[in-house]
């Protein structure tokens, strides 16, 4: 079982990343973790959804969007957050179910694909792409956030 | 399809123990007025994670193979907030919105098989 808590530095721990630290088209590290039903459950409980999980050919699979407390730490593993930050959107592609029964390895990896500034406010745009240990494509996202300078 | 979800302080922090953040934005009320804000801020993607659960009781779990969603957040949700999600399956317009109008505008839709 890995919760994002495990694998995500959070606010605070570190110096955050200042915003002239991003560096437009540098790779994101391969990031390893875990889903398991646990996790599943409690995520779906998180936002009101089915916490046993949904019917799929005669297995039980989970909100695809259980990703979504991972996605950040795509980023923050090699850029620490900095207090404050907020999201200002997202484009999520799924492709593979995730099982509600048993444990998925996922391998995510990203890039940041921009920075920029707008009404006054500094934005960090970056990718990711999260696949099963087979290599199969689960789901790609898109993140834009403003942090605070 | 339409549904709505209540929001407390309560299911912000327990958003946040899934999460596995310490922003205090969501957590410290104080710093959040300083911030300008009338409030701590529901994360985006609790608001998100309940334009999935709709996408789902609308799509099925075709949603899980073929799902897209583009969202924008326009403005934020605080505590006591009831936000309800609207998607039309016909054109893949989701709107999650509270008391003062859209939080959160989006297209979910099926990509081809």
């Amino acid at each position: 079982m890995t919760r994002p808590s495990d694998i995500k530095p959070r606010e605070g721990e570190v110096r955050g990343t200042r915003y002239e630290e991003y560096v437009t088209h540098d790779a994101l590290p391969e990031l390893r973790f875990t889903i398991t039903p646990d996790v599943v459950r409690e995520y779906a409980e998180a936002v009101d959804g089915d916490p046993a999980g949904y019917e799929h050919g005669g297995d039980k699979v989970a909100l695809p969007s259980v990703l979504a407390p991972y996605l950040m730490a795509v980023l923050y593993r090699k850029y620490p957050p900095a207090q404050g930050g907020i999201m200002a959107s997202n484009v999520f592609r799924f492709h593979h179910p995730i099982s509600a029964e048993t444990d998925t390895e996922i391998v995510a990896d990203g890039r940041i694909e921009e920075t920029f500034e707008k009404k006054g406010r500094k934005y960090v745009r970056y990718s990711a792409r999260f696949r099963t240990a087979a290599g199969d494509l689960v789901a790609e996202a898109v993140n834009t956030s403003t942090f605070p300078s | 399809m339409k549904r709505e979800f209540e929001v407390t302080q309560e299911t912000i922090d327990r958003y946040g123990v899934i999460n596995g953040d310490r922003d205090i934005i969501h957590y410290d009320a104080e710093y959040a007025k300083q911030r300008g804000f009338r409030g701590t801020l529901a994360h985006g993607l609790m608001v998100q994670g309940y334009a999935n659960v709709v996408a789902v009781d609308t799509y099925g779990t075709n949603w899980m193979e073929r799902g897209e969603i583009e969202v924008k957040f326009v403005r934020p949700v605080f505590p006591g907030d009831t936000v309800t999600v609207d998607l039309d399956d016909s054109s893949g317009a989701l709107t999650a919105s509270n008391q003062d109008g859209p939080v959160m505008v989006a297209i979910a839709t099926l990509r081809t098989a």
